[in-house]
């Protein structure tokens, strides 16, 4: 519980800014239901990212559970974006599309997996060879992919593309947000990930292998096979947010569709409460930890800050959240 | 405990980001005007410092971004919180025009939007600021023919040939070169064998297409050593750097095989290590799109709608600026006035430009 308390505060700060900014800058003449209604098409906004954001982190928080880490995640984004556009654009329609690059990127997961559990590599420098590796894959498959360039090869499919996108991203035909379809989509993983993790055997293998993997494997824990699921699970995951980044961008590069995106991950597992040795970390935390890079990301684009001083500002906002968030915890250890 | 402890923390980061600098906290009244760039670059530093001076002549309230990274994904959460945040007028310089016509079009529609550098005609745009990079690449052609007058060998270097100026510039170097028959015909170098590519008129191109770098600066430089080393001792050679880091990645590497004045450059963009080698006759010239214009005219514009003005609209494309070591005179080139400044004389002008953004 205590581990929420500091993403939380945090993210209530960044929102207070967020509504306060608009406030302040609203101009003296708008009626306040015009200001209400811009905030909330802001809103709509950020959560749509954050919807995006919190699906890869929540692959990334169930790695890092069990001890490991995954590079290979935005790789993995852009890999799974440009084959989902070169697989409809050549024919493949959407509907059977979707769950094929799914699998896909399922299949990336157990390759990991089996490296790091079978041949007892170091996580950290498969999924670092695994980056280059599907991102390279990426720029052999295409040099960018477009819902327009699909649309334009396959003219059959605009009707179905159009359906998967309003469902999973919520935008309607004219390309208009009308809702956060992809927070949406995040809540529905977490909770079933939040069940596996808090409710199931599963989760608490997963956990124990974290914690200490050779109690775990004398337990009784089959630790190998345990930890190739949570791979499969993170790549899988990682390959849906690719289908989303395609559907709602207007176009992919394959050399950057994605780039980052494994560091976001890592870093909302963590600001969520997920230690990075392992064994700690709740769903709810998750989500909470995915939501502050795009709130802080937007409140800067909304106070207009000089380009060059952004980065900084990030950076020292997320450690200032950091630091402040061990400080409780010591002291709520310390009373406890 | 643990609520008093939230408290703090809650207080101390919403204080934390109320220190924030802000430009124009309070709302001045003056129309608000943002202009977003396609990556953070140099180039972009010029147009910045236009923006500024327009928006001190004209009396708005300006921000400007040059977002991180050259991504569609990148650009768009940027220019969708100004939408929210009611900004009277937005200047894009587009990334992927065919894709990001229908988010643009969905920002046009909520407010003015202007065009740069790089054009989506369909997007609702009231006009485009920019230059014709294939007319800019034809004037890089005429640079070569001078350089060349009898033929010789060449070989382009770029970022990508998928951008839209990635296609234009080349493009516009070859059928220039070439004209009329601008497609270029396959074959091998005379005395070089070895080495296939195509003829353009007089005209060697090595390989038969531009190198390409990405954008990664250590790439440019190594395509231009393996060139080099690919074509020693052929009489006659032109490197054309048609990205604004290319000119600068070309020279290092001639230089560190001494063969600074054997092998011509040509160049495009200001990047100021361009305009000083050209003013130490280390390259022959550049062809530069004036970006200070782009960021003055952009914010101009958007200006002058905000406040009902419509006639400040621009038609057609701008024109663009040849700089060589001695300059010339203005000529008009296919219906555009172009100037034909000094290096040394441009660079100053650059370096006053600049002192408006403190770069």
């Amino acid at each position: 519980m205590m581990r929420i308390l500091g993403v939380l505060g945090l993210l209530v700060a960044l929102y207070g800014g967020l509504v306060g900014t608009y406030v302040q800058n609203a101009p003296g003449f708008e009626p306040t239901s015009r200001t209400q209604e811009r905030i909330q098409g802001n809103l709509i906004d950020v959560a749509s990212i954050q919807g995006r954001y919190g699906v890869i982190t929540l692959g990334a928080a169930m790695v890092i559970i069990t001890g490991g880490i995954d590079l290979s995640i935005g790789a993995v984004v852009g890999c799974a974006a440009v084959l989902f556009g070169v697989l409809t654009q050549n024919g493949v329609h959407p509907f059977a599309a979707l769950p094929l690059v799914v699998l896909a990127g399922a299949g990336v997961g157990f390759g990991n997996g089996l490296l790091i559990t079978r041949l007892k590599l170091q996580p950290f420098l498969v999924t670092l060879c695994g980056m280059f590796v599907y991102r390279g894959a990426a720029r052999l498959l295409a040099g960018s992919v477009s819902r327009t360039a699909t649309v334009e090869a396959q003219p059959e499919f605009a009707a179905s593309l159009q359906m998967i996108r309003y469902v999973l991203i919520g935008k309607d035909a004219s390309g208009e947000l009308l809702f956060p379809a992809q927070f949406v989509l995040l809540l529905v993983l977490a909770a079933v990930i939040g069940f596996f993790l808090h409710r199931t055997a599963y989760g608490r293998y997963w956990y124990a292998i974290g914690h200490n993997e050779l109690a775990a494997k004398y337990a009784g824990v089959s630790v190998d096979r345990q930890r190739v699921w949570v791979y499969v699970v993170c790549s899988a995951l990682a390959a849906l947010a690719g289908v989303l980044l395609f559907l709602d961008m207007p176009s992919i590069q394959a050399d950057s569709g994605g780039q980052y995106l494994e560091l976001y991950a890592i870093l909302g597992a963590v600001l969520g409460g997920c230690s990075l040795r392992g064994g700690e970390g709740t769903a709810v935390g998750m989500v909470l930890g995915a939501m502050v890079l795009p709130v802080l990301e937007n409140l800067v684009n909304i106070r207009g800050l000089k380009s060059d001083l952004i980065p900084a500002v990030i950076g020292l906002t997320l450690l200032a959240g950091t630091i402040l968030d061990e400080f409780i915890r010591r002291r709520s250890r310390a009373r406890h | 405990m643990a609520r008093w402890s939230r408290l703090v923390l809650v207080v101390a980061v919403a204080g934390g980001l109320a220190f924030i600098p802000a430009c124009g906290k309070k709302d001045s009244g003056k129309p608000k005007i943002a202009v977003v760039t396609n990556c953070t670059d140099p180039f972009w530093d010029l147009a910045e410092a236009g923006a500024n001076k327009a928006a001190q002549d004209f009396d708005v309230e300006l921000t400007f971004r040059q977002p991180e990274r050259m991504a569609a994904e990148v650009q768009k959460p940027i220019i969708d919180a100004w939408v929210n945040q009611g900004f009277n007028g937005i200047a894009v310089s587009v990334i992927d025009p065919k894709g990001q016509t229908e988010d643009l079009r969905l920002v046009a529609k909520k407010v003015t939007l202007v065009t740069m550098d790089n054009d989506a005609p369909d997007s609702g745009r009231v006009c485009y600021v920019g230059v014709d990079n294939k007319e800019a690449g034809r004037a890089v052609g005429r640079l070569i023919k001078k350089v060349l007058p009898n033929g010789g060998t060449l070989a382009l270097f770029i970022g990508s040939t998928t951008s839209a100026n990635g296609q234009a510039r080349p493009a516009g170097v070859l059928e220039e070169l070439a004209t009329p028959e601008a497609n270029g015909t396959p074959g091998k170098h005379p005395q070089r064998p070895e080495l296939s590519g195509k003829f353009y008129g007089k005209y060697f191109l090595v390989d038969g297409e531009p190198k390409t770098d990405n954008g990664e600066k250590e790439k440019a430089a190594s395509n231009v050593q393996a060139m080099l080393s690919r074509v020693d001792g052929v009489p006659d050679l032109c490197f054309a750097g048609l990205y604004a880091y290319n000119p600068p990645a070309i020279l290092e590497a001639v230089r560190a095989k001494s063969l600074v004045g054997k092998v011509k450059i040509v160049g495009f963009d200001e990047n100021p290590e361009t305009l000083k080698a050209i003013a130490d006759g280390h390259i022959e010239g550049t062809v530069v799109q004036d970006p200070y214009n782009y960021g003055y005219k952009s914010v101009e514009i958007l200006a002058a709608e905000a406040r009902g003005d419509t006639k400040k609209r621009v038609s057609g494309s701008a024109p663009y600026q040849v700089i060589t070591r001695e300059g010339g005179p203005t000529q008009d080139i296919n219906n555009l006035r172009i100037q034909f400044p000094k290096a040394a004389d441009y660079l100053t002008t650059m370096r006053d430009q600049l002192k408006i953004i403190n770069k």
